[in-house]
């Protein structure tokens, strides 16, 4: 299965690289991106089993690309993760009717991270 | 600007790097910052927009970012490199984006951060808009949270 790490923050996506591969996800099976429009030119181009996705980043943000990636018949109910410091409850609202899949805000640690995302990476 | 406005902020970063980086970190008592330039060698920004509007700044020392973010990273960084600047700017976004599950009184939008470092540089703070400075020490040496929000007419 391929996991799309999609996050501005190169630290970030290296952060959440190193817990996949910590979880025993091959690093070929993890796929970066850099914000949601690169995400969107490589999920029509892979089949994707897994979005991590980051909210606040430049050209497309998270929020828009669940909108994008949800309107594609192959991703209607691909497991979607956001993982992003805002932390109010009408920011989770708005993500959740959006259509992602699970809600977590950073800063997290590893464990934690993999207990919420385990389930998906089992699937 | 109203106290209650500044602890969302000291509780989101106590929360950053105490509980998450396991630093200790020790919190001084906010003051007023007389000179809004008065800032440390490194500075991740954000700006705060929406029904209020403002800025916070995370100000390190150029070793402190250094050995900070290696903390976050889990690498070990030597020099204040790109990967370096991207988690302070990662960082500061972790503080105003957590920091607004504790200001209720508005919908906030927060910037994407910005980073910038040198000893002369200028921040265009909120016109008009106190600036209160929280200062923190830890065994990396001290930083700042410096924030600025306009009260609500």
């Amino acid at each position: 299965m391929k996991i799309l790490v999609i996050d501005d923050s190169a630290v970030m996506r290296r952060i959440h690289r190193n817990i996949l591969k910590e979880r025993g996800i091959a690093d070929q099976d993890i796929i970066d991106a850099e914000d949601g429009q690169v995400a969107l030119e490589i999920a029509a181009k892979n089949t994707i089993g897994l979005f991590l996705v980051d909210w606040n980043m430049p050209r497309l943000d998270g929020l828009d690309f669940v909108h994008r990636v949800r309107a594609m018949e192959s991703y209607a109910k691909t497991p979607i993760i956001m993982i992003t410091s805002e932390a109010a409850r009408y920011n989770v609202v708005e993500a959740i009717q959006a259509g992602v899949t699970n809600y977590v805000v950073k800063p997290i640690k590893g464990e934690a991270l993999i207990e919420k995302i385990g389930k998906y990476l089992d699937a | 600007m109203q106290v209650k406005y500044v602890n969302p902020f000291l509780n989101a970063s106590v929360r950053l790097f105490r509980d998450h980086l396991g630093l200790r970190v020790e919190s001084g008592k906010p003051f007023l910052l007389q000179d809004p330039q008065a800032l440390y060698e490194v500075s991740g920004i954000i700006g705060l927009a929406g029904e209020t509007r403002g800025a916070v700044v995370l100000s390190f020392g150029r070793e402190t970012a250094i050995r900070i973010v290696s903390r976050f990273a889990g690498q070990e960084f030597v020099a204040l490199g790109n990967e370096v600047l991207d988690g302070v700017g990662e960082l500061i976004n972790i503080i105003a984006g957590n920091a607004k599950q504790d200001l209720l009184e508005f919908r906030i939008q927060i910037s994407l951060p910005g980073v910038i470092t040198g000893n002369s540089y200028k921040i265009h703070w909120p016109e008009g808009v106190p600036v209160v400075c929280i200062p923190f020490s830890c065994e990396f040496g001290p930083f700042s949270v410096n924030v600025s929000l306009k009260d609500i007419a």
